[in-house]
């Protein structure tokens, strides 16, 4: 990670950066978007189930479901990035993650459109996140990985959930 | 004398070793004690046969060949009591180097050592205040004296001879208590009480010792120990023929019973630690088990059956299922006892060192709280014990004057109430001076001059950070440290602090705790498509309401009255955005909560039942949703909200729904 903070400098901690990066990755998609995470921080993949709804939260926080009898919250991603949400289709699944938060590390469910594979990338296929511009938030990238003709963001969950501490806003 | 203590203690810890390594028979070892004793009171007289007769005995108990272990002790005995009888400095002044090897060895054994020896030092203590109310217990004294002894003997077999010394002298005290030859006075429970303290420090900071960390020196503390024992026992024969001052505080409980004591030393010996996080699982998985039996039990085809043999089966595991569920949550449960008996300590030490007679009582101890709010209440409740003896009590003199009993009252009640369990702490001495408290508040800027403000407001402020109204700091409190730490203790376990005070009669403070993982007795309703569960506790009744029941405030229904009494109105699926509940008013269900007396009317679709749920908090990451408990996992699996009464009431202070005035 330290060696993302090199993203505007070119050369060698870009180079560091993607080398570090290279491994397997969880890929799934969200509508026509395909991302991936790093396969170590996804503990299973469980189909949809009833969410319980918790009042006061965010709209991307989709509620709580009961995994073996642990409570665990559960986010829909295509809300958080801003997408249109959608219905459940059979292929709709919840990835279950570890995320570091700032108090501790917790489980949570992350909603996505259908799961793709186990895919390892090679330090040569990944590039540093481009900056967009204001309208997209980079932040949360490790990187863009060219894979087999497709770009494929890898995500670092940890920015993209760990940054609201809690969901309540008081 | 303190170099024959020191003789004896080394001389009893190398046989407590030899028994330990199987080269003496126990029972010798305890005939060797008895001849050691005898030789030690033969110290100073010219005959030496009581030291020749132990050395013998012991190379008698030990097998033929004699180990250099024997070898060792009969040298420490004869060269000992030769050194001590000419008046010379022992060889061994006191135990210099322990050989902490046996226990650097085994980290399993040391930790089983510590837990006993940390449970035991519990039991005396609790023991000792009741012994100082009745000192002439001779069964109080011998469950006094066993532990002390069992501690005394695995220290010794475990080479920790520190702990062994003080521990044996102690014993010595307490062996005469028991054979009638020395009273139990407060001096005596202090110095024992002090001896407990003392030995808890050392063996907490053993696995320190032995990792070469910085750890407390106690040599100095323990030689004063030893010699204020020896002290007692020396003027002990005087005042065992004087009757014992009547004790200054005197830790009465409501269930006493004489065999309590001994339960509940039977029940910690048999005990297993057990962390935390296997119990979570465990608990979750039980949890699983009765929904995965629940659906089967509803399965059609076996609903269907006609099999006798199969519903009687199934029957039976549906029993054992629920008897293992109950099993398993009563497991994170533990009763307040063990925390509240710390308090009679504390009051007791502080009794005396502030001159006040104080009189606690208990009450409700066996009510059973989390672990977690078990362990974390200790604190928070050290505080205000200390607040009340030192601000709310007032000393003898004043009392006298204000016409109350010189003895003060001091009660500690725990109970559950409204879905919460409720800790007081109530004094019956000066009451809080709310004009003070305004005035110090003002004073010290943390509220404006003239700022309007109601008493519950003011007293509340004692809890803001660098607050308080005593005009000495003693030692036992006034820094104006304390009370907010309480607060914030306190809110981190989700729970709120109350204040009743009237003045000159007393303050009594309320700690309310949710019940974080206590199975909670609910009503299930069913709003839309989402489920909640109402605490039954906080439900007074359920009704269908009739059209001239609810009465509309701008067309809109905020009312119902029920018998004499109108109700504000709660629609739950609009405080909590949830969709799909129905519409009209005559076709729901109205609930009847109450939270401090104050009433609110839930609008829900329909009842669904009473259930037992296990509320599961929804994880830090939701912080405090506001009007919920947590989570409970419901007969199919899913989660239902446990609506949180009292947040409710807050909710509705906030919407446009005002109760009537």
């Amino acid at each position: 990670m330290e060696a993302m903070s090199g993203r505007h400098g070119a050369g060698t901690p870009a180079q560091q950066g993607a080398a570090a990066l290279a491994g397997k990755y969880l890929t799934f998609t969200l509508g026509t978007e395909e991302y991936g995470l790093p396969v170590l921080k996804v503990r299973e993949i469980i189909k949809v189930m009833d969410i319980t709804q918790v009042p006061q939260v965010p709209e991307h926080v989709r509620g709580v479901i009961n995994l073996r009898g642990k409570v665990i919250p559960v986010i829909d991603l295509r809300l958080k990035f801003g997408l249109p949400s959608q219905e459940a289709t059979n292929r709709t699944c919840i990835i279950v993650v570890d995320v570091a938060m700032v108090a501790a590390t917790v489980m949570l469910g992350v909603v996505v459109d259908s799961v793709s594979e186990v895919l390892s990338v090679a330090a040569s296929e990944i590039d540093q996140a481009p900056e967009f511009g204001g309208r997209v938030v980079t932040d949360y990238m490790l990187g863009l990985a060219k894979v087999k003709g497709t770009v494929k963001i890898l995500l670092n969950l940890d920015r993209v959930l760990g940054a609201d501490r809690e969901f309540v806003a008081h | 004398m303190t170099g024959a203590t020191d003789w004896i203690t080394r001389v009893d810890g190398l046989l407590s070793r030899l028994s330990c390594e199987s080269l003496i028979e126990p029972v010798n070892v305890e005939r060797l004690r008895e001849q050691l004793l005898a030789a030690a009171a033969a110290i100073g007289e010219s005959d030496d046969s009581g030291a020749r007769c132990l050395a013998d005995r012991v190379r008698q108990a030990s097998p033929a060949v004699s180990p250099k272990n024997v070898d060792t002790i009969v040298k420490e005995v004869l060269s000992g009591w030769e050194a001590l009888r000419e008046g010379a400095p022992p060889p061994v002044v006191q135990a210099p180097d322990e050989d902490l090897a046996v226990l650097a060895d085994d980290p399993e054994m040391l930790g089983v050592f510590m837990g006993e020896a940390i449970d035991h030092l519990g039991t005396i203590e609790s023991l000792l205040l009741q012994v100082e109310s009745a000192p002439g217990d001779v069964k109080l004294l011998n469950d006094v004296f066993r532990p002390f002894h069992t501690i005394k003997g695995n220290a010794g077999a475990l080479g920790v001879t520190s702990v062994q010394g003080v521990a044996h002298k102690v014993e010595n005290l307490l062996d005469l208590a028991r054979s009638g030859k020395h009273a139990m006075g407060s001096d005596e429970c202090d110095v024992v009480l002090k001896a407990v303290d003392l030995l808890t420090l050392m063996i907490q900071e053993l696995p320190a010792r032995i990792a070469g960390e910085p750890f407390t020196d106690v040599k100095a503390q323990c030689r004063g120990l030893i010699g204020a024992v020896d002290a007692l026992i020396a003027g002990g024969g005087r005042a065992a023929a004087t009757e014992s001052q009547a004790p200054v505080v005197a830790a009465l409980s409501e269930a006493d019973g004489g065999s309590a004591p001994q339960r509940r030393r039977d029940e910690s010996q048999s005990a297993v630690k057990v962390d935390t996080r296997k119990l979570d699982n465990l608990v979750d998985m039980v949890g699983e088990l009765v929904i995965a039996q629940s659906i089967l039990a509803e399965h059609p085809v076996l609903l269907g059956s006609r099999d006798e043999r199969l519903s009687r089966q199934l029957a039976q595991l549906k029993r054992i299922t629920s008897e293992l569920q109950r099993n398993a949550m009563a497991m994170r449960m533990m009763p307040i006892r063990p925390t509240f008996q710390k308090m009679s300590r504390l009051v007791r030490d502080l009794g005396k060192k502030s001159g006040k007679s104080i009189e606690l009582t208990l009450h409700g101890e066996d009510t059973e709280l989390d672990r977690k709010v078990v362990e974390e209440i200790n604190d928070p409740l050290m505080h205000m014990v200390r607040n009340s003896v030192d601000h709310g009590i007032e000393p003898a003199d004043v009392r006298k004057a204000a016409g109350k009993p010189a003895l003060a009252a001091l009660r500690l009640r725990a109970f559950h109430q409204a879905g919460n369990i409720v800790i007081e702490i109530s004094d019956d001495g000066a009451g809080l001076d709310t004009e003070k408290i305004y005035r110090k508040a003002v004073a010290k800027g943390l509220v404006p001059e003239g700022a309007p403000m109601t008493p519950e407001d003011i007293n509340l402020l004692i809890f803001q950070p660098g607050f308080s109204t005593a005009d000495t700091v003693t030692e036992i409190s006034g820094r104006g440290v304390g009370m907010d730490v309480v607060r914030r203790n306190i809110e981190a376990l989700r729970g709120r602090i109350e204040i009743q005070t009237v003045r000159g009669q007393g303050t009594t403070f309320a700690i309310r705790l949710p019940l974080t993982l206590a199975i909670v007795d609910g009503i299930l309703v069913g709003v839309g498509d989402e489920r909640f569960v109402i605490p039954a506790v906080a439900v007074n009744e359920s009704l269908r309401p009739a059209p001239g029941q609810v009465h509309s405030v701008q067309g809109r229904p905020c009312m119902i009255q029920v018998r004499e009494q109108l109700i504000p109105l709660m629609h739950l699926a609009e405080a909590f955005g949830v969709t799909g509940a129905r519409q009209e008013l005559g076709d729901s269900t109205v609930v009847v909560i109450e939270d401090n007396d104050r009433l609110i009317a839930l609008v829900v679709d329909e009842l669904l039942g009473k259930q037992e749920v296990v509320i599961k908090s929804l994880g830090d990451v939701f912080g405090h949703v506001r009007g919920v408990a947590g989570g409970a996992i419901l007969a199919d699996g899913r989660i239902g909200l446990i609506l949180d009464v009292s947040g409710l009431a807050a909710l509705m202070g906030k919407s446009t729904l005002k109760p009537a005035a």
